[in-house]
This record gives C-alpha cells, structure tokens and sequence, in this order.
C-alpha cells in the first residue's frame, strides 16, 4: 500500500507566510556562513543537512491523504489539499479516466472544501465516488456548492455511497472498516486493509476518558495497524484546555498506539497556529516521551508533511 | 496502583506507587473524588514510587487541579522522579501544575 500525504493541516488551510520564508532563508544563509560555504557545489549538501523546520515546510493545505491498493486509488478526506492531487493525477493519469474513492471522515470545511477544485471531478468519464457515514451526506456535500457559495454546482462525475455507523465494505480487494470518533458533529475513522496490510486513519478526535476501558474500542480498531494517521492538532497542556473541540495530542497518540501495536504513527491535522519551528518541536518531545514510555518499543513517529510518502 | 493517604493539618497527602498510565489512572481519579466528597480539598501527591506518567495521568491530575482551584483548594506534587518530571516538561504542563521536592514544601504551599 502506497501512502502520500497531500493535506496536512487541520481546522483551516494555512500558506507559508513571507515573513516565516524569509526567516527560514536567513537561518539557512547564517548556517551556511557558519559552515563556511565557498563554492557552488556544496549547496545540496549542506541544504540537505539543514534541520528539517529551516529546510522545509509541513505545508499549508487541510486534510487529504493518497492511497495506492494495488490497482485501486483511494483518498482519505477532500480538504484543500485534493487540489493537487488531482493535478497530479491528470499528469499522471494522460487523460486516461481516473476511478477513485474519496473516503470522508466528517463534513467540516477542512475536509471538503477542496472538492470543488478537484479538476477530475470537470471530466464525466472518470469515476469519482464520495463515501462518509455523515447523515445527508450527497446534500451537504452539494450544499457547499450551492449558489450563494460557489458559482459551479458538483459536477455528475461524482457519485455518491452513504454509508451506515459502523459500516464495513470492500472496494475491490481492499477492505474498509468504519468507526465513530468523538468529534462536535461527528466524525469516523478508517481502517483500510489490503495485501494483509492495515491503515488507521483516525482524525479529528478527542479522548476525554483516558482510561484503558474508555480507550478500548478505539485500541481494538487500531489494533496492528502497519499506520496509524492520527489526529495530533495540539500539545497536551493545549488539547486538555480546549476540551470539546473535538481533537488530541502526540502523547495520547502515543500511549493509543502502544497498546494498540500499531507499527508507525504519523500524527496529522497540525494546528494553524503551530509554525513548522514548533511542530519539529512536538516531533522531537514526542519522540522523547515513547523513548521514556517505551525504550524497547519499535514504534515510529512521524509528522506528516505534503508530499510525505510511505509503503507499508 | 497502590494508594495509601493520611490526612494533616486539612490537607490530604496521598502516597501513590506504581505506573500512573491509563490503566490505573481510574484508580486514582476515583480515590480523590471520593475524598473530595468527603469535602477534602487540598491535596499532595506524593510521587516518590511513581516511575512513569503516561498522558492519562497528566490529565487527571491538570483536571483535579483545575476543579479543585475553582473551589478555593488545590493539588500539588512532590517528589517526582526525573522521568516523570521530564514528562511534565516536554508536555506543557510543569508550569501549570505546582510541583515540589518534597512533601513538607509542597503542604506548607497551603498556607501561603
């Protein structure tokens, strides 16, 4: 299974600033004085050995995930970030006809607003079919379309699977399981299993009860999970102040995916409010506190990022 | 977990020992709000025997401090090993919990 990470921002589409460019460019050509950089050549090197918050970014565009199951395109949430990827899968696809299945998690702006502008969706040959628990599903997504809001209708190459809580179903060979998460409005998780490989796709949820028995239906869903792309939107302190809105933290991640034997984490739905300095920062503290929960563990973090790509 | 609390001068020092995780952090929460029933509301844990916090415990004992602000009382903690304070740290919430190095610092905060 091919995993690319397109939208990684939760709650509102975020762009890198001028102002945190131009920081990162001064840092890199201060670094570079340091290093004594003379000539030319040098420079990919060194770039590549920048700290990762100067060299790069975690991106700006709201929650979408790519997955390749052998033959079989889905996509995990359409927020902004479903933009390029149906670019890239126009340069990718040659005019061939695209047949994918857009899996929503909830319908929050940041999870659909990219709809819209998924070039695919203006050619009637391919097949683009909207699945999601949420009652009403083809109004709301319509809705967000209507014209008080938008000045183009959902184009007829969407197709619409409402599903029931809990539902579980096939596409293809590639099984898919559902799962209520506590969210304002609700929200579902996603396991997705092919080739005897499993994916979690767990945002925009909030663990109030900590508990092992509360945590446990949860736990179970995640259990063995290759990857688990979990919502990780604030530090503890913040996400235990901001009860009810509805998101957790690395460390509760953490703690989920231990007991739960999933093998990578990658925590998702970063904060608009957290610069790429700060969400290195929750990697580098999350990744101290499993050190200090787990040494022995084989469990691996990760932040997503757009254009972060794995195969489990 | 084992628990084990007395209770001097209006101030209920609770003796913790073992993992503060999300299988024991029912444990915990239940034993102080049964004490703060019993209309206790000052409180020192004593984390001595504590050798890890997970975010569960983190978040009893952020809540219990919080409530218990509210109504003119507190917790505080005492006695953290490294690891645990270093938990304390990298999630935030060192400063927003009151912390001591041990138990007679963190129950005569009460009076000041």
């Amino acid at each position: 299974m091919y995993i690319r990470f397109w939208g990684v921002r939760g709650s509102i589409a975020t762009p890198l600033t001028n102002a945190a460019l131009t920081a990162k460019i001064q840092k890199a050509v201060q670094l570079g004085l340091k290093a004594g950089l003379a000539d030319e050549s040098q420079i990919p090197e060194f770039v590549r050995n920048l700290p990762w918050h100067i060299r790069q970014t975690a991106g700006g565009d709201t929650a979408c995930v790519e997955i390749q199951a052998g033959s079989n395109l889905l996509i995990l949430d359409a927020g902004t970030g479903i933009r390029r990827l149906g670019l890239h899968l126009l340069r990718k696809y040659r005019g061939n006809p695209v047949d994918a299945h857009i899996l929503l998690t909830h319908t929050h702006w940041d999870h659909i607003n990219g709809i819209p502008f998924f070039v695919p969706g203006f050619n009637p040959n391919n097949k683009l079919i909207l699945y999601g628990p949420s009652p009403g599903l083809e109004s709301r997504i319509k809705g967000q379309q209507a014209p008080e809001y938008f000045p183009v209708p959902l184009t007829p190459a969407f197709r619409f699977v409402q599903l029931n809580e809990g539902a579980h179903f096939r596409i293809g060979n590639v099984k898919v399981e559902t799962m209520r998460l506590n969210h304002p409005g609700g929200s579902h998780a996603y396991r997705i299993t092919h080739d005897n490989k499993a994916l979690v796709y767990a945002t925009d949820s909030e663990y109030t009860d900590l508990s092992a028995n509360a945590l446990r239906p949860f736990t179970n869903f995640f259990h063995d999970a290759d990857l688990l792309i979990y919502d990780a939107q604030f530090m503890p302190l913040e996400n235990f102040e901001k009860e009810n809105w509805g998101h957790s933290n690395a460390f509760t991640g953490i703690d989920m995916a231990i007991e739960a034997g999933v093998k990578k984490l990658v925590f998702t739905h970063h904060d608009p409010a957290y610069d790429d300095r700060k969400l290195c920062d929750i990697l580098q503290k999350a990744n101290e506190y499993l050190d200090i929960y787990e040494p022995d563990t084989e469990l691996r973090l990760y932040l997503a990022s757009e254009g972060l790509s794995m195969t489990i | 977990m084992n628990i084990t609390e007395t209770t001097q001068d209006n101030v209920s020092r609770v003796e913790l020992e073992g993992r503060f995780d999300a299988n024991t952090c029912g444990t915990v929460e239940q034993f102080i709000r049964e004490k703060i029933k019993e209309g206790m509301l000052q409180f020192v844990l004593n984390m001595e025997k504590v050798p890890f916090i997970a975010s569960a415990g983190l978040r009893v004992v952020l809540v219990f401090a919080r409530e218990l602000q509210m109504n003119k009382g507190n917790l505080c903690l005492a006695n953290l090993q490294p690891n645990v304070l270093r938990v304390f740290e990298i999630s935030g919430l060192k400063n927003a919990m009151r912390i001591f190095d041990d138990m007679e610092s963190a129950a005569r905060s009460f009076n000041d």
